[in-house]
């Protein structure tokens, strides 16, 4: 049993790294790599607290045992405690990885994409064209992620400041404080990140994100086609072609069944492999079919007392 | 240590299977398999009710464990419970629309539980996504459902609460989603992004910081398995539900059309219950109320709990209220 809180919250921390990354199955190796940092700020955290605490707790006693001396200096002192504190977690934070810095890898393209600014001549100009557009969304990629970075940064220095305003030391230090510490904190990152995830300019930065590393993408598969076809391989656009075709004739052969009738469907069967080998295509209706087939709604005739209950806790 | 047995009771966690109450496939149709659950207790004699999941997330979430489930207390109310399961998406169904999923997938399993039963309608109970579903297949075929009731489902996808919605706006649809299918870890990001401090940091500090009691691990690493177990999304579906119904918000609005009909929630004249989780982060409770001014039915119950999205499934609050409520409910009609 470890008695000092802060070896407890750094064994928690720990221990608990090393398990989500068993949860998430993966390697040890990439276990290493992804929550390591987390184990080292978790030992930082600890140490925040214990300067925090004592930071203010300090001021305060040498405060109370000095005649003549104000509140006031104590209280400022904690707050710049307090500051402290809060501004390391705001560091901590700054770093966590968001899904817009996740799978996302615009460099793939980038070296060897010419300048957008350089004109396109010859026989390959419609290569050099299509690398132009992939650096071009290369750079609105860039672009859009530095300025989610810094609505980031911002909901963060928010966050701290809210933390850092509430924050009062406690009268004795335990891990169950280092825990309310940390929930406290959660709580007022969250709120500063909803109100700048609502943000126009946060969603405009997030959709030109997803839209340049749309266009990215598409350029990037029209290369991959060009070269496929070139080596006679398979496209996904002739895959496409033949799926749609597919799919079309599916839609005609279930039209003209007409299985979409109420009761048409063969009875049920409750063996699962019969069913599976008997199993028809599901009734289907093909678009002009599902006109074709309308019936007028029929209400109900039974008229029933509206109900409403507002809410039921 | 703490952290020594918490480890071990996680690893032996680690292939915990969800899923609880026995069931039969009855009928299979490209990656969908509908399926009915066998009786735990005596029919109240209703008509079947045919639970319409999304095509987010996987449906053992309604039957996740003994104690955490939606199904196995419908069960045991006497309910007779069928559930579509959409299966996984792969790159050959990346062209399946939500015509082929409301008007043909979901229409066909009606027309089979209907055909089995003998009966003109039956019950639905759409849940989230599969919520939107079925009010649409209610509102396209009204005689072939009796009662409705929709659980965590949004109607109003614009509503200022819905953070989801903000950010779909401007993202240009189609380019997104190119001509494949949307991976289900991309749309898990985007989840966890909703609340990124709780759901990437907290949720796990609170894991580790309580005790490594067996059962509390055990529910705990099959949510983690549900919530990362996510299909891949069909192209044109995903694509045509980002636009039509986050975008330009046309079910609301009163402007859907699948199949080449309109879908017109007015025609909804059939008794609706709508469950309502206070809580919920991603579908706002005003997004899901307003299912009120929209429809057509004289008979309109809605509940509200204090719960989120998932909670509203698995809590222990939702297992005591919600299945009874849904039965009693059912039963009064």
């Amino acid at each position: 049993m470890i008695d000092d809180p802060w070896r407890q919250w750094q064994s928690l921390f720990a221990n608990s790294l090393g398990a989500m990354a068993s949860a998430q199955t993966r390697s040890a190796r990439e276990a290493t790599s992804a929550f390591g940092p987390f184990v080292d700020a978790a030992e930082r955290y600890a140490a925040a607290v214990r300067s925090f605490v004592a930071g203010a707790a300090g001021t305060a006693a040498s405060g109370a045992a000095t005649p003549g001396v104000t509140p006031e200096p104590s209280a400022t002192a904690a707050s710049h405690a307090a500051k402290l504190f809060s501004d390391f977690l705001r560091e901590q934070f700054a770093d966590v990885q968001m899904p817009w810095s996740a799978g996302i890898n615009p460099a793939v393209g980038a070296p060897r994409a010419p300048s957008a600014r350089e004109p396109a001549l010859g026989a390959t100009r419609e290569q050099q064209l299509r690398l132009q557009r992939m650096a071009n969304a290369w750079l609105r990629i860039d672009e859009a992620q530095r300025r989610l970075q810094r609505h980031w940064s911002d909901a963060l220095r928010e966050a701290a400041t809210a933390f850092a305003t509430r924050m009062k030391p406690p009268p004795a230090l335990s891990a169950e404080e280092m825990r309310k510490f940390y929930n406290a904190w959660i709580d007022c990152a969250e709120d500063a990140y909803a109100r700048t995830a609502r943000t126009e300019a946060y969603c405009t930065a997030l959709a030109e994100l997803v839209n340049a590393s749309s266009e990215w993408r598409r350029e990037l598969q029209a290369d991959i086609e060009h070269w496929a076809k070139l080596l006679d391989l398979p496209t996904r656009g002739e895959i496409n072609t033949l799926l749609r075709r597919l799919k079309s004739v599916e839609e005609q052969l279930r039209d003209a069944k007409g299985e979409h009738q109420p009761h048409a469907a063969a009875p049920l069967t409750v063996s699962p492999v019969a069913a599976a080998k008997g199993a028809a295509a599901p009734s289907a209706v093909a678009p002009g079919a599902a006109a074709r087939q309308r019936r007028d709604p029929a209400p109900r005739a039974r008229p029933v007392k509206r109900v409403r209950r507002k809410s039921k806790s | 240590m703490i952290g020594d047995g918490l480890r071990a009771a996680l690893a032996a966690a680690n292939d915990c299977a969800p899923g609880c109450s026995p069931k039969d496939a009855i009928w299979q149709a490209g990656k969908l398999t509908l399926y009915r659950y066998r009786p735990i207790a005596p029919s109240k004699g209703g008509a079947p009710l045919l639970i319409v999941y999304a095509l987010v997330n996987r449906p053992y979430m309604m039957d996740l464990q003994e104690d955490r489930s939606l199904i196995r207390g419908l069960l045991s109310e006497g309910v007779d419970v069928y559930l579509i399961d959409w299966g996984y998406p792969d790159g050959a169904d990346r062209f399946t629309t939500l015509a082929d999923y409301i008007d043909d997938y979901l229409g066909a399993c009606v027309n089979r539980i209907l055909a089995a039963h003998r009966l003109d309608a039956l019950n639905i109970l759409g849940v989230c996504q599969g919520g939107v579903f079925s009010l649409c297949f209610s509102a396209l075929y009204p005689e072939r459902v009796r009662n409705l009731i929709t659980m965590v489902t949004p109607v109003d996808f614009h509503t200022p609460g819905d953070l989801l919605s903000k950010w779909v706006r401007k993202i240009e649809v189609a380019s997104f989603v190119g001509e494949g299918n949307v991976s289900g870890d991309l749309l898990n990001q985007v989840f966890l992004s909703l609340m990124p401090f709780r759901l990437t940091q907290q949720k796990y500090v609170d894991l580790m910081s309580q005790s490594p009691d067996r059962a509390r691990i055990e529910n705990f690493m099959r949510v983690e398995h549900w919530i990362f177990d996510s299909p891949d999304q069909a192209g044109a579906a995903f694509r045509e539900f980002l636009l039509w119904f986050y975008q330009e918000n046309r079910l609301a609005l009163g402007r859907l059309e699948l199949a080449g009909r309109t879908v017109d929630l007015r025609a909804l004249r059939l008794p609706i219950l709508n469950l309502i989780g206070k809580l919920d982060h991603l579908v706002p409770p005003e997004a899901s109320a307003a299912l009120e001014r929209l429809v057509g039915s004289a008979d309109y119950t809605a509940l509200q709990f204090e719960l989120g999205h998932i909670g509203m499934y698995i809590s222990a609050r939702a297992q005591r209220e919600v299945p009874k409520a849904i039965a009693g409910w059912l039963a009064a009609r």
